[in-house]
């Protein structure tokens, strides 16, 4: 059983200087077992800006076992891969510890914007920019950070009312962009998948 | 060849046990015992704590260390004390304990209690714990008991019991063994003969020099070998395997040809070939048909006439060179060649398996021979005659079955030695041949001679005069000399002239040994001291299901004879170590 009194601890650690870091983690659902994390892209960084989404998944044993956590935007990063969002960390795999925690982890994924592993990629293809191409590579994580991980000026209002008008029902949008964390992008994707 | 008679020889043979053990599977005395003690030696569920023991207290001599860090060592050196001790002299301690996970300061536990006795803030659950519940490991992290206890569970669910690494994050320390097994009994006692059965199992999985027998339904041993990985051994429960690939003996081939071999027999391959080879679809209805006489044009039974070469429909008529109005070209001489080619190397199959097979329907059909030869030396014995000495019969039996096993396997052998499969850069074509004349020459001899023996053996001699009796006995001793010096050289030939002088291929095989498989002595199990050293609690772990027959003294599929297991000195409960649990 996943520990929720831990959890619970864990969220109320992270509320209480989210100002300061800028890193959030709030539950999807009411279980507690899947959660979204927010990362602020780090400053001097192609991806400086953005704001990121992460989708955690707490396995049964956590925190004995660690948490599944994977890009909900879009990201150019030679270790998070374009098409899924999976993340190559090895604090998320073998060098997990009961010790660490959910801000810990996404501190280290914040990290890991500011400082890629080229060598361990995940997205071969970003990889090879990376080391071949850098200054497309940078070109195209930043085009990236403006597309999709900027949180758009517009009210949650508009938003639904842009997704309504290209023909969604209201009350699904207002529950994809419930379940997406008000990511436009995120919410017009699963609908169109839906 | 006739000169070959030494009364020295014939002595070696009343220890030849294999047929022996055949005709006296029955007789609860019967034990043999080995002229010399055999190098390998069987791990019975009784004795792997002994043999565990023995080398986990030379380390924890040498380096003055307690039993589960001595432990945690050998197993991330595979159990292997000299290279240990060889990682030791050249990088020191401090690297060989670091690499391993075992923290440098052992006493560390004296000056810091287990227990703090204030409340303490366990890092994982978050909360507030009364020291008495929580506990510090060697590397001075400090958690709570349930913490602990859980993150134990997992690892040993995930089959990692033989490292459980601290919690704290970058902590390489491995956790000491007494405190998971004490913790995970309080709340999973099942959970806890498990990781025992991990930790004691180590000692065979992680050793490179021992390796479960691989009978089916398994004995429950183990067997270890001094030196040499390249030997065929046999187990208490009668299973005879080669130790490095574990299947069943296959010497002279290597393992490699053994395997390929195995495989081209299994595979349906080989008759898809001949189909091909043979026949061809037609193109109107598709059905195979095959060719009578040289003429290159077919026709299938709806009618449709087609060009054998091919495969393409035609008209009716020909002549001795092309079929009217069709001409396919070039690609008439590459499907040629493909076919032929094809052809060949089907044959070239077949010869080695048909003669492999023979040997194989032989040897099965002699096995049958232990029975009524017993019976025939009873009825002998039953005679008033002078000759009352039987023992060249059983050793002219198992001498028969030794080398039937050598020609048996020689055709795989020869197989792979002479094709093109493995060797073809080897040697050139010339010198191919001139090896293959060398080997096939010593091959018949034996293949002979094998014939000879097992006809002598085969003959009534129960109903013989006591002339004729000697006669018989005269020939099976003499053809048993010269089987078995006429196997050893054959081996030479396979070790100096033709494996031995392979530039780029490591084939090893396991050398001939006349008195064939030597089974493997049991390890001395005592009981003394274990329990001062292994402070293993086995009082929950179900005692063993030792009595549950491996075969039942007949025959299994490859013809081997199989024994039920013995069961030797049975003392105390013991862990059930008959499900390995490698597989986590
Ligand atoms: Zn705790
Ligand atoms: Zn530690
Ligand atoms: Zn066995
Ligand atoms: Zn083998
Ligand atoms: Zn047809
Ligand atoms: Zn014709
Ligand atoms: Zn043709």
């Amino acid at each position: 059983m996943i520990d929720f009194g831990r959890v619970q601890k864990e969220l109320q650690e992270c509320s209480k200087d989210s100002q300061a870091s800028g890193i959030k983690v709030s539950p999807k659902a009411d279980n507690l077992a899947r959660l979204v994390g927010t990362i602020p892209g780090p400053i001097g960084t192609p991806y400086e800006g953005g704001t990121f989404q992460i989708d955690i998944t707490l396995p049964d044993a956590y925190p004995f076992q660690p948490p599944k956590m994977q890009f909900a935007t879009k990201v150019w990063h030679p270790n998070i891969s374009s098409q899924s969002g999976a993340i190559c960390l090895d604090i998320l795999k073998d060098q997990w510890s009961p010790a660490l925690t959910l801000k810990t982890a996404l501190l280290s994924i914040q990290a890991l914007l500011s400082a890629p592993e080229p060598d361990d990629p995940q997205d071969a293809v970003v990889a090879q920019q990376y080391l071949k191409d850098y200054q497309t590579f940078v070109g195209t994580a930043r085009y990236w950070t403006e597309t999709f991980a900027k949180t758009s000026a517009l009210g949650v209002e508009e938003k639904v009312q842009r997704l309504v008008e290209m023909g969604f029902l209201e009350s699904l949008v207002r529950s994809t962009l419930d379940a997406v964390g008000g990511d436009e992008n995120l919410a017009l994707e699963k609908l169109c998948s839906a | 060849m006739d000169d070959y008679f030494s009364s020295e020889e014939e002595e070696e043979y009343c220890s030849d046990r294999d047929a022996l053990d055949g005709l006296e599977n029955d007789d609860p005395d019967y034990d043999w015992v080995p002229p010399k003690g055999p190098s390998t030696k069987v791990i019975t569920k009784e004795s792997l704590l002994c043999a565990q023991r023995g080398d986990l207290r030379r380390v924890m001599e040498l380096l003055s260390l307690r039993e589960h860090h001595a432990r945690t060592l050998l197993i991330h050196h595979r159990w292997d004390v000299e290279k240990l001790l060889a990682v030791l002299v050249e990088r020191g301690k401090a690297c060989l304990f670091a690499n391993a996970g075992v923290p440098l300061t052992e006493d560390q536990d004296l000056s810091l209690p287990r227990h703090s006795t204030s409340t303490v803030m366990c890092d994982i659950c978050m909360e507030d714990i009364p020291g008495q519940i929580t506990t510090r490991m060697d590397c001075s992290h400090c958690y709570c008991n349930d913490c602990w206890t859980e993150h134990f569970v997992v690892k040993i669910n995930e089959g990692q019991s033989k490292r459980i690494k601290c919690m704290a994050h970058k902590c390489n320390a491995i956790c000491d063994e007494a405190i998971v097994r004490d913790l995970v009994r309080r709340r999973h006692p099942d959970l806890a003969n498990k990781f025992d059965r991990f930790l004691l199992e180590s000692y065979i999985e992680d050793n490179k020099m021992v390796k479960w027998c691989p009978s089916t339904p398994h004995c429950g041993n183990a067997i270890r070998i001094e030196e040499d990985e390249c030997c065929e051994v046999e187990c208490s429960c009668g299973l005879q395997f080669c130790f490095s690939c574990l299947s069943e003996p296959h010497s002279p081939c290597s393992c490699l040809m053994w395997e390929l071999w195995s495989k081209k027999c299994r595979d349906e391959s080989e008759t898809v070939n001949w189909i091909t080879v043979h026949t061809k679809p037609c193109p109107k209805c598709h059905k195979p048909v095959e060719k009578n006489g040289g003429c290159n044009l077919v026709s299938c039974i709806c009618g449709q006439a087609f060009c054998w070469l091919c495969g393409g429909a035609t008209g009716r008529d020909h002549t001795w060179s092309n079929i009217a109005g069709h001409s396919c070209g070039r690609y008439k001489e590459d499907q040629e060649q493909k076919s032929e080619r094809a052809k060949r190397d089907l044959y070239r199959y077949m010869h080695y398996h048909n003669r492999y097979k023979a040997h194989l329907d032989s040897f099965k059909l002699e096995n049958k021979l232990r029975e009524t030869i017993q019976e025939k030396v009873s009825v002998s014995e039953e005679k008033e005659s002078a000759l009352r000495d039987f023992t060249w019969v059983t050793n002219g039996l198992y001498r028969l079955f030794r080398s039937r096993r050598v020609l048996l396997y020689s055709y795989p052998f020869a197989f792979y030695m002479f094709g093109e499969e493995l060797f073809t850069d080897e040697m050139t074509d010339e010198q191919r041949e001139i090896k293959q004349h060398l080997f096939e020459d010593q091959q018949q001899q034996l293949e002979a001679n094998v014939e000879r023996l097992s006809k002598f053996l085969e003959e009534p001699f129960d109903e013989y005069d006591e002339k004729k009796v000697m006669d018989v006995r005269m020939h099976v001793i003499n053809l048993s000399v010269v089987t078995d010096t006429l196997c050893r050289k054959m081996y030479e030939c396979i070790e100096t002239d033709l494996l031995g002088c392979l530039a780029l291929g490591t084939h090893n095989i396991a050398p001939y040994k006349s008195k064939g498989i030597e089974r493997a002595a049991a390890l001395n199990a005592k009981a003394d001291e274990s329990d001062k050293y292994l402070p293993l609690d086995f009082g929950k772990a179900g005692a063993s299901e030792l009595d549950r027959p491996s075969g039942s003294g007949s025959l299994d599929d490859s013809g081997r004879p199989t024994k039920r297991a013995r069961t030797e000195g049975l003392v105390g409960a013991l862990i059930d170590l008959n499900v390995p649990a490698g597989g986590y």
